[in-house]
């Protein structure tokens, strides 16, 4: 074979063509008509993450429904948490949408430009979210366009170890009636400290969102409810902050979550640790402990009692070429009796209104305190977090601006400042 | 007679191509997945971006902002800092390490293999390591509580905490480098050394004037490799400090990825990635020619 200069530089040409075209090509989710009926055979692409074992329960959940829609079949692509945001990304710019993809909040605002309008394909907006609690509805209905369906709700709350509250004669508040205002809490906390074996009164999720619990508490808020205006720096904001940083000082909460990156996950497993504001996935993490008792207890108040609703969802892509089927298979995930069947098995909560009393084989009470969180949560949570276009733009300058008072570079009011200012560039460009 | 030199030629002309194409393979790949998205970056950098929706032409925006953007010229310094102290511990600890396994030590091999190990781990395996050597629950900690003395939270202090990237950066590099100077150092003939020691040199003076010079290939070359891991160091950082404490070890390529990840500023992150390549472009070029090509 002869092959001169030129010709080797057309044959790198045409390879490196031939490999990017591949890259690009498209195969169709339309596999050819099903012998038995009309309907075509259809294959979904489900992308997928999985905190505990809700995978496991929806792979049987997937199995029922295709043995009823025998022309479907729904692959599950299973994908780190930490890796979707980019995966869904790189499918859908490069004009390779999934059929479905679960996601959180967090992906919510950005794939909303892609997604199926499911009151469109479905019920209508109004019957279709009447189905589920009205706190999430900031979150998956933008702009009058359901973009998503909720799959379970989470709301923010308290883990204590039981053990370490019981060897200290620290009782914890057990109804709703009779919760600690955060001085007492933090006082019962440095009892515990002292009459126990806890070396840590409190871990706290290094995380703006888990913080923000705080926040709104102490009656504060990121963003005015027209969403116009940043309203983070204002006293009560300032209040949250200092609060915070007390804690931190006080050392009833170890320095070395929110400045070292220490897990707190496997602080309290430690059992030396009185108590963990996470959120209720954690009740599914912790289930396997039996060094030591734990449970769950009200969350203290401030000016307000409040969580921070989130939840996870199931989207249905454009330009995927099975949008109807992809509407139909949430239709079926969104049902009274698939929807409870996912969150009782998975242990999360059901952000169906008709669901909210799950029969659970784990930690049923903690559920309710959970559920009580939620319902007592302000609007300014959903409506701050729902906000998804914005919140990106200063969400990881919050917690980087946290971590810079606590280490004592910045005062609360300059922090706050700071993120106030951003959150307005950020409103003014997303205009 | 003709068809002689025509032979000739042909067959010159085959063996012209033939390393042609035993690197045809590398350059489809280098070209696809590195040429053709360095490209795009550079395109992207002109853009408002997110990923997602249609890019918005911004012109110079994006590089006139980092020009204005004090945490990036920050990130950079603490970046070159790092870098001013990560490689010439890098650089003399393998070599140093290099002068002893070339010696006449039992078990040579196996010592070489257990320096050469940690580079075969992931940087990410690397941090969680260390990261139980110095962590809130890792083995230091253990051990000071288990002798009655206070904990220490190594990675909430921005010393400690740079300290702890530095041990584990350097101890995973090590073995790689120490390689590079084992192959250096068994290339020097041994003459050199003889005749030295017949001139009654000192083996410190040998050192310095044998050794050292005749390594400068080398030198130039671990010099230049380990500056560029410095300077994108991050997966390492990631897992052992987070970047902390209040950003005390988040060097350039963590600023970057989070401005176009987190913040979901893709033009801006790319055009910060431009300006990265081309520093480190001015910094190796420099060196080069400083060194002039490593050039005994």
């Amino acid at each position: 074979m002869k092959l001169n200069s030129k010709g080797l530089i057309l044959l790198v040409f045409t390879l490196v063509l031939s490999l990017v075209v591949a890259g690009c090509g498209s195969t169709n989710n339309t596999e050819g008509n099903s012998s038995d009926s009309s309907k075509k055979n259809v294959k979904l692409d489900f992308v997928w993450f999985s905190d505990g074992d809700e995978g496991k329960v929806m792979e049987n959940i997937i199995a029922d429904y295709e043995k009823e829609n025998t022309n479907v079949d729904i692959q599950l692509i299973e994908v780190a948490y930490n890796d979707l945001s980019t995966k869904l990304k790189t499918m859908v710019s490069g004009g390779k949408p999934p059929a479905l993809a679960r996601i959180s909040t967090t992906e919510i605002g950005s794939f909303s430009n892609f997604a199926v309008d499911l009151g469109e394909q479905l019920d209508g907006v109004d019957t279709f979210t009447s189905q589920f609690i009205d706190s999430i509805k900031p979150y998956y209905v933008i702009d009058n366009k359901v973009v998503a369906s909720p799959m379970d709700v989470t709301a923010n709350g308290i883990i204590y170890n039981k053990t370490l509250f019981d060897q200290a004669g620290v009782a914890v508040p057990t109804s709703s009636d009779d919760i600690w205002t955060w001085d007492e809490f933090n006082a019962s906390l440095k009892e515990v400290m002292e009459k126990s074996d806890a070396k840590y009164g409190l871990v706290w999720d290094f995380t703006p969102h888990r913080w923000s619990t705080l926040l709104y508490q102490f009656g504060g808020s990121m963003i005015n409810s027209e969403g116009t205006e940043g309203t983070i720096n204002n006293e009560a904001g300032i209040e949250a902050v200092n609060y915070f940083k007390k804690m931190h000082d006080d050392g009833i909460i170890p320095k070395s979550i929110w400045l070292g990156g220490e897990n707190p996950n496997n602080l309290f497993r430690t059992g030396t640790v009185a108590a963990h504001l996470s959120g209720n996935w954690m009740v599914s993490n912790y289930k396997d402990i039996t060094d030591f008792e734990w449970g769950v207890t009200y969350m203290p108040i401030a000016k307000n009692r409040s969580s921070v609703p989130g939840g996870k969802f199931v989207m249905a892509f454009q330009k995927s070429g099975v949008e109807e089927e992809a509407a139909n298979f949430i239709a079926y995930l969104s049902s009274k009796e698939v929807n409870s069947k996912f969150n009782q098995e998975s242990l999360f909560m059901s952000p169906r209104k008709d669901s909210a009393d799950l029969d659970y084989a784990f930690g049923k009470e903690m559920f309710a305190i959970f559920a009580d969180e939620l319902n007592n949560t302000i609007p300014a949570a959903a409506e701050d977090w729902s906000k998804q276009t914005i919140v990106p733009k200063f969400s990881s300058d919050l917690k980087d601006g946290l971590v810079e008072v606590l280490a004592e570079g910045a005062t609360a009011e300059e922090m706050l400042n700071d993120i106030n200012d951003r959150i307005n560039e950020a409103i003014a460009n997303a205009k | 007679m003709a068809s002689q030199p025509n032979l000739i030629t042909k067959k010159k002309r085959k063996l012209q191509i033939a390393p042609y194409l035993f690197v045809l393979p590398n350059l489809l790949i280098f070209t696809v997945f590195i040429v053709v998205p360095t490209l795009l970056g550079v395109i992207y950098s002109f853009h408002n971006y997110d990923g997602l929706n249609p890019m918005k032409f911004s012109g110079f925006d994006n590089y006139a902002y980092i020009f204005t953007d004090d945490k990036f010229w920050s990130t950079l310094g603490k970046t070159l800092t790092y870098a001013i102290i990560v490689v010439p511990l890098i650089y003399a600890c393998s070599l140093g390490v290099a002068i002893l396994l070339v010696q006449q030590v039992i078990m040579k091999g196996f010592f070489r293999a257990i320096f050469y190990w940690p580079t075969m781990i992931s940087f990410i395996i690397v941090g969680l390591t260390w990261r139980w050597i110095f962590g809130e629950l890792g083995i230091i900690n253990a051990v000071m509580v288990a002798f009655d003395y206070e904990q220490i939270t190594f990675l909430a202090n921005p010393f400690f905490a740079k300290v702890a990237v530095i041990i584990a950066a350097v101890w995973s590099r090590l073995g790689f480098f120490m390689v590079l100077f084992v192959a250096g150092l068994l290339a020097i003939p041994k003459d050199f050394y003889e005749a030295a020691h017949l001139d009654g040199a000192s083996k410190v003076k040998a050192f310095f004037h044998i050794t050292l010079p005749l390594l400068k290939p080398t030198t130039l070359l671990v010099v230049m490799l380990s500056m560029i891991e410095a300077f994108k160091a991050y997966p390492l950082m990631f897992a052992l400090t987070g970047g902390g404490p209040n950003k005390a070890t988040t060097y350039i390529v963590q600023y970057i990825y989070e401005t176009g990840f987190a913040k979901q500023e893709l033009g801006l992150a790319s055009a910060m990635s431009v300006v990265l390549f081309i520093i480190i472009t001015i910094f190796t070029v420099l060196q080069f020619k400083l060194t002039k090509g490593g050039e005994n």
